[in-house]
């Protein structure tokens, strides 16, 4: 190190300074040093590989899962320029790696659209990782620089080989610093799912993941989609019956603003619609994807009303009936996007809107024109949709109605907290009337709150909203919530800040928790954004010696306990199955005192791959759950015979 | 304050699931391929057998049975035990039945049997070969639920009851439905197939 130091200039002194603030406040440029960030780095350095292939340079992209779970990124793009940068004095390589702020991605030559805006990416991921190596193939020679320890150069971009002419491309390994992160190991099946998206979302790129930590000889997976995001849409709805045979697949362009969209509907109640700009998800949606919607309704409303199936005296469609059983992808790449909201989730370019309806309703348009048999299934769809909305409403209209008087009646068995604040109150929802009478007895009545549920729930992923509110215990559920559903659906109302799913621990327990967070998931969604939805964790074990006993609620913590006690102590070990083996002030103390328990918070990482997970496990496709139980069945970790 | 983990909707799920389905299709809706029987039929039979309601012996009280099998082996509700337990005595229900019942067991047109206060069963002739034998270490014992007793993993069967009274069975992501076959033709199938001819 100290004989590099000699070489350094005023400029460099800079540049490491810059470097160290991302060491510093690695959040500000990658989110989090959790897993999620760890996996970021990731996608960093293949984001720059993308562009590449946006700007039409590159068609092949290979991510390696190294053994000391290091990642190595190689294209076959045009490779990082190897001259010397005017302004820092490095190779462009070192600057790009070395120097916030150096891309190629500020208009000028580079790039008209891309991923990453900042030009932070390369150097970044320098920054936070211990060592990196970054090999680029151009003209025939083979240069290669090393960085260490956040960003230090070791060894300036040399040539150290050469190569076919016809050879391009850049090959980047890195290893993050485990002083920085909370861990460093890679999960390939995050990696997977990001790898196929970006093979739906460009299409005709193909993008190979490996996993070189075992020492099984893999030639990896490899995703190339000709189809793009007509293939994604199909791959969503492989487990749903399409009630249009092919899928709509409409492109447009104004002024380097690329719009794309893919459509198809099935015989499901959910709708599945994804929008992404650039490669990334717009996870609140945004100009593209209101300018789609809007034109949807408003071309099925007009064809309806044109073919005489809407008659002159019916409703409108509305946006959510026409939502239902839709899949559909939106997708746009923009030279410049400007993204909005809390999360920078939303598209913000209101140019996009006008071009987004306009492409969608001519092309849709004709499609419905060329395409009767099917416009007529599609509009059919719409119209029962429609129809379960007016039974939702009337139904929902008719628990109103039933309150006032019979308010007691109404909220099933709820036991209320006499606090009317929000923030403070809880509630649980308990298993069964053997374990909701001991809850009620020990709670602390000024917070918490108790609702028994009388055996399993509706499964909501296979029921209209007019049926799920036909449902007694659903219905006590959205009543002591307060916040309504559906469309009336408001989240200021909710009457408790913690809504705590209290289940026996045994199989049937398991059982209802999958039934209640698929409703919660389904009709209630912000209350789990929002971090409000929650489970009890009821102690595994009852540890007695002598006269004395403690509950622990792992195997870890029984195992310490155990290695605390005198070896010569007898002790009885028991597990605990449903709530109501335990006393009324063993269970309110174990897991309801706020003092002593341990709440699990439910949180929503990957809302795409949620959807995916409750249609296959509630779903109305068997085969597909079938084949998740028959891959996972050696996981399972807690059998009841 | 409370001691908080995050957990992702996703793992939450598919871990709940996944624990639920696996025992539903092991250990309750799906019967064991040797003896043909599910766990709350093993268990009923087990329970009958240690308790010496033989066919040697007079009927006794259903209650008798259906409270030692959830005290003893099935920690769950008593209509699904004694339900199961009435199946097992309807000859409309069963090919060949497996408890002999004395009393109103219902009938065909979907009259419901007598409460478990008022009937009276015993182990049904044919059953006693499922069992024959099986404390002479013909078969692997497991622990209870809370550990205090051994029962049979599966019955030793001297004939193959899966095939002769059928069964069905609708689990998680998996089903069963098998019908039921003369004895006599499924036994000479038996000889037949092991080359004893």
């Amino acid at each position: 190190m100290a004989e590099n130091k000699e070489h350094y200039n005023e400029s460099d002194i800079q540049v490491l300074e810059g470097l160290e603030a991302v060491r510093k406040r690695p959040g500000m440029y990658i989110g989090t040093t959790d897993v999620k960030g760890l996996h970021h780095l990731v996608w960093e350095i293949v984001d720059n590989a993308i562009d590449e292939a946006l700007a039409g340079y590159c068609n092949s992209i290979e991510i390696i899962i190294n053994k000391d779970n290091s990642i190595t990124v190689k294209d076959n793009g045009r490779g990082i320029p190897v001259g010397v940068h005017p302004k820092t004095g490095l190779s462009t390589v070192e600057t790009v790696y070395t120097v916030l702020h150096a891309g190629g991605k500020f208009g000028g030559g580079g790039y008209k659209v891309s991923g990453g805006l900042h030009g932070v990416g390369a150097s970044v991921v320098n920054a936070l990782s211990t060592n990196v190596t970054v090999t680029v193939y151009k003209e025939g020679k083979i240069h290669e620089a090393k960085f260490a320890n956040g960003g230090k150069i070791i060894q300036n971009l040399t040539v150290i080989d050469s190569c076919e002419l016809e050879r391009t491309g850049t090959t980047v390994t890195f290893k993050p610093d485990p002083e920085i992160f909370d861990t460093d190991i890679y999960d390939y099946n995050t990696l997977m799912i990001r790898t196929r998206e970006l093979a739906f979302l460009n299409k005709g790129l193909s993008l190979t993941l490996r996993d070189d930590r075992d020492d099984e000889d893999t030639t990896g997976e490899t995703f190339c989609y000709e189809g793009g995001i007509s293939e994604y849409v199909k791959y969503l709805n492989q487990n749903k019956t399409a009630i249009q045979n092919e899928i709509i697949h409409l492109e447009g362009e104004e002024s380097d603003v690329i719009f794309e969209v893919a459509l198809q509907y099935n015989s499901g109640y959910t709708d599945s619609i994804y929008s992404f700009v650039n490669n990334i998800n717009t996870h609140d949606g945004g100009t593209h994807e209101e300018g789609v919607k809007r034109a949807l309704t408003r071309i099925l409303n007009s064809y309806a009303r044109k073919n005489n199936i809407l008659k002159e005296k019916d409703d409108s469609l509305s946006g959510d009936d026409v939502k239902e059983g839709l899949t559909m992808i939106v997708s746009c790449k923009h030279p410049n996007p400007q993204f909005e909201g809390q999360t920078k989730g939303r598209l913000g370019n209101s140019e996009v809107r006008k071009l987004a309806d306009s492409v969608f309703a001519e092309g849709f348009e004709r499609y419905l024109l060329e395409h009767p048999e099917e416009a007529k299934l599609i509009i059919e769809k719409n119209l029962t949709a429609a129809r379960a909305r007016v039974a939702a409403k009337r139904a929902r209209e008719l628990t109103r109605r039933k309150g006032g008087l019979e308010l007691t009646n109404q909220w099933g068995k709820l036991a209320d907290c006499s606090s009317k604040n929000p923030e403070i109150s809880e509630i649980f929802i308990v298993e069964g009337d053997s374990a909701g009478g001991q809850a009620k007895q020990g709670r602390d009545a000024k917070t918490q709150a108790i609702l028994p549920l009388r055996g399993k729930i509706l499964n909501v992923e296979k029921a209209r909203l007019d049926k799920i509110l036909g449902n007694e215990e659903i219905r006590s559920m959205i009543t002591a919530f307060g916040t309504g559903i559906g469309e009336e659906f408001n989240i200021d109302k909710l009457r408790y800040h913690k809504i705590i799913i209290m289940t026996d621990a045994d199989v049937d327990g398991s059982h209802i928790r999958t039934l209640l967070l698929t409703l919660f998931y389904r009709f209630f969604r912000p209350i789990i954004e929002k971090g409000h939805v929650y489970v009890a964790q009821p102690p595994l074990y009852k540890i007695t010696h002598g006269k004395t006993f403690k509950f622990v609620l792992t195997d870890e913590e029984k195992d310490a306990y155990l290695a605390s006690l005198p070896s010569t102590t007898k002790v009885v070990i028991n597990r605990n199955k449903g709530l109501g083996e335990m006393d009324k002030e063993e269970l309110c103390d174990t897991t309801m005192n706020i003092e002593h328990r341990t709440l699990r918070k439910i949180t929503i990482e990957d809302a795409m791959l949620a959807d995916q997970v409750f249609e296959t496990l509630m779903g109305e496709e068997v085969e597909p759950r079938r084949k998740f139980i028959e891959e996972n069945a050696q996981y399972v970790e807690n059998l009841d015979i | 304050m409370d001691r908080l983990e995050n957990s992702n909707i996703v793992k939450e799920m598919q871990d709940s699931f996944l624990e639920y389905s696996m025992s539903v299709i092991i250990a309750r809706a799906i019967p064991d391929l040797r003896d043909g029987l599910k766990p709350v039929h093993r268990r009923i039979l087990y329970t009958m057998l240690e308790s010496g309601f033989t066919p040697d012996k007079g009927y006794v009280k259903c209650a008798k049975t259906v409270g030692a099998v959830i005290g003893n082996y099935h920690p769950h509700g008593d209509t699904a035990v004694y339900d199961a337990m009435v199946r097992m005595a309807q000859d409309f229900s069963y090919r060949h039945t497996l408890v002999d019942g004395h009393g109103n067991f219902g009938a065909i047109d979907g009259s419901t049997a007598a409460a478990y206060r008022y009937t009276e069963s015993r182990i049904s002739k044919i059953a006693m070969e499922l069992l024959r034998d099986i404390n002479k270490n013909t078969v692997n014992f497991v622990d209870n639920f809370d550990a205090s007793r051994k029962e049979p993993e599966v019955l030793p069967s001297r004939f193959p009851n899966i095939l002769v009274n059928g069964t069905m069975g609708i689990a998680v992501g998996m089903a069963t439905n098998i019908p039921p076959h003369n004895l006599g033709e499924v036994i000479d199938g038996c000889v037949r197939f092991n080359g004893v001819y």
